[in-house]
């Protein structure tokens, strides 16, 4: 078999499993930032599984989601909204805060 | 402004670290203090552009843009460190002879440095646009002037700066002949740092499992956001609270880049680099004249869905002829069963001879089984093996192997059989040649942990002008196999021992083999 029936075959390959995951129905909750502050401040989730969160920046500057027990970190411009994927989680209780205004905005994520 | 001045030197204390780090290991080069200095600008101006793109690349690839974003270039990075560890070990002797014009010479006009400057320039961007996006927050909600922005900023960055000098300084101090393997290994650390970053990303994105949420936790101790925190976190990849996954790229990069550095060392080994290789996954080399590596394994019809799995493989030969007396091979896989049907390995083989002793990397091949039926649908289990490989040395050839893999389970023991064709090709092979070998392996599933049983593995050579059977190679010898469970969620452990008797006259007298496996499903 030549090379170029190879590589064509392997690029297809790639495309194919590259098509992308398809999550199923996680459970989905919202978070929104308002006046530097977490709305809700505690949130309730299921455990042991994995949670999509929708954090929606209602205020006029960035803010950063951050949770060191969560491991996340990501950036939420004004005015729009990211998607944080946590989980499975054990049972318990997981800090998070904006790190770009930390006086204010801090949550806390109920896994139960 | 004092405000300002904390945030902006948090953020800035990572990138200075590792500016004079570089600056260290770049010391005695001429022109290093442009290429730095440029890519610190470039960084900037990078930070600055990904700042304003925040919202577009955060909703990038399904809202995962950030995540690969990031990850992607802290992965760059790791391979700019590499790059530069691996070609300092190849000219580090060179290097060392600052004193000679050849020295100096060789120093100014081959060093890598533009790999060192895009680490600085990505260390910068990274920092920097989390930066830029705080203060633009803080500026834009009018919390001080544009004077107490300008105060706090420069003052953090020269507080940073002072960090980063304070680092490159001290290292100075330490003698010229030391210098580069203190610096080598604060970037191999280094790396192992970035690397558990970018593993961190992957995992926000949902691309990586954690493999254990919080390995342990050690806030209490030294919080990574405190100041000797962050400087620990950059130094060593210091995380209070690690995942599993992050744990695991972490030790992998050391072992891949400090093998990497080895086998393209042309220094003299040290003992303490030989015993960490050794310790490692890493394992001897063998060269045979042989254009194709005798590999003793066997390849089942069957592909393991969702599971990834990190390999070694070795052997070691004995025979009374003293041209082949010891020769050895080794890999290092990574694979992973992406579909029911369809796993994928990439594999690392070098090999060393006892003619010619230093281990060198052979090939890197791109390993695929097919599994084309389920277990027992037919009465024999059906598969394609399919390898693509790229040779690492000069003048040897690369190569496209391909046949059937068949498996028979009948009560309590299991058969299979490879039945392989393998072309060749590459400069030296004016006649297009295609060599065909085979292989059998027997078993008896006793228990998990145990499983005895023999293999065959014979090598034809080309198929149209085969030699007859004496010279052809032809092995067989009793092997065992087994798995060990670790704990619930870090996968399994597999092994497997054989010492495999020369038939042919063609055939080394003896070969040891083992593999090393660890398995994990996610």
């Amino acid at each position: 078999m030549d090379r170029q029936a190879w590589l064509i075959t392997l690029v297809s390959a790639i495309f194919f499993v590259a098509a992308g995951p398809v999550w199923a129905d996680e459970p989905q909750f919202t978070l929104v930032i308002k006046d530097h502050r977490f709305d809700p401040a505690e949130l309730q989730v299921p455990a042991g599984v994995k949670v999509r969160l929708v954090v929606k920046n209602e205020d006029s500057t960035p803010e950063e989601f951050e949770s060191s027990e969560l491991h996340r970190e990501k950036v939420v411009p004004p005015g729009q909204q990211i998607l944080v994927i946590v989980g499975p989680l054990d049972a318990g209780s997981y800090g998070f805060f904006g790190d770009f205004h930390q006086d204010t905005a801090q949550g806390k994520l109920i896994a139960k | 402004m004092i405000g300002y001045a904390i945030v902006v030197f948090r953020e800035v204390l990572e990138a200075a670290l590792i500016v004079g780090i570089v600056l260290a290991a770049s010391k005695g080069t001429p022109g290093r203090g442009r290429w730095v200095s440029g890519g610190i600008a470039l960084g900037v101006l990078g930070a600055c552009v990904v700042a304003g793109f925040a919202a577009e690349i955060a909703q990038a690839v399904e809202g995962m843009g950030q995540e690969l974003f990031n990850a992607a270039i802290l992965f760059a990075a790791v391979g700019m460190l590499g790059w530069h560890n691996v070609w300092m070990g190849r000219h580090g002797k060179e290097m060392a002879m600052e004193a000679t014009a050849l020295g100096r010479e060789v120093a100014a006009g081959a060093r890598p440095l533009y790999a060192l400057a895009s680490v600085v320039g990505i260390a910068v961007l990274r920092e920097g646009s989390e930066t830029v996006l705080f203060l633009y927050g803080l500026a834009a909600a009018g919390s001080g002037g544009a004077i107490d922005m300008l105060g706090g900023g420069t003052i953090g960055v020269l507080c940073g700066a002072v960090v980063g000098a304070g680092l490159y300084l001290g290292l100075l101090r330490i003698p010229s002949r030391h210098l580069f393997a203190v610096t080598s290994w604060m970037i191999l650390l280094l790396a192992a740092g970035l690397a558990s970053q970018g593993a961190f990303f992957l995992n926000q994105a949902d691309v990586l499992p954690a493999l254990g949420n919080q390995i342990w936790d050690t806030s209490w101790l030294l919080d990574e956001d405190s100041v000797p925190g962050r400087v620990l976190h950059v130094l060593i990849g210091y995380v209070a609270r690690p995942e599993g996954i992050q744990l695991v790229f972490w030790a992998t990069t050391i072992v891949i880049l400090l093998s990497l550095m080895r086998w393209f060392s042309t220094a003299p080994k040290r003992a303490v680099v030989r015993a960490a290789v050794i310790v490692s996954l890493a394992s001897a080399g063998l060269v045979l004249a042989h254009a194709a590596r005798a590999d003793f394994t066997i390849h089942p019809p069957i592909v393991e869905y969702q599971e990834f799995e990190v390999e070694h493989n070795g052997s070691y030969t004995f025979d009374s002829n003293p041209a082949n007396k010891h020769n050895e091979t080794g890999t290092l896989e990574l694979g992973y069963g992406f579909l029911p049907w369809w796993g994928s390995e990439v594999e690392f083989a070098w090999s060393r001879t006892a003619s010619d002793p230093p281990r060198r990397l052979d090939e890197i091949n791109w390993e695929n089984t097919f599994q084309l039926a389920d277990q027992g649908e037919y009465w024999l289990d059906p598969g394609i093996f399919a390898e693509v490989g790229k040779s690492a040395r000069v003048g040897n050839t690369d190569h496209v192997e391909i046949g059937p893999t068949l498996q028979k389970q009948w009560g309590n023991t299991v058969h299979t059989m490879n039945l392989f064709f393998e072309h060749l090709f590459g400069p030296d092979n004016g006649e297009k040649s295609v060599n065909f070998n085979y292989a059998w392996q027997s078993l008896w599933t006793w228990k998990r942990e145990f499983q005895p049983g023999f293999e065959i593995f014979g090598d034809v050579g080309p198929i149209d002008r085969a030699p007859g059977i004496r010279d052809q190679q032809l092995r067989i010898g009793p092997v065992a196999y087994g798995k060990i469970d670790i704990a619930p969620g870090l996968g399994e452990l597999k092994y497997g021992l054989g010492y495999l008797l020369g038939l042919t006259h063609g055939t080394e007298k003896g070969a040891l083999k083992w593999n090393l496996e660890w398995e994990l499903v996610f």
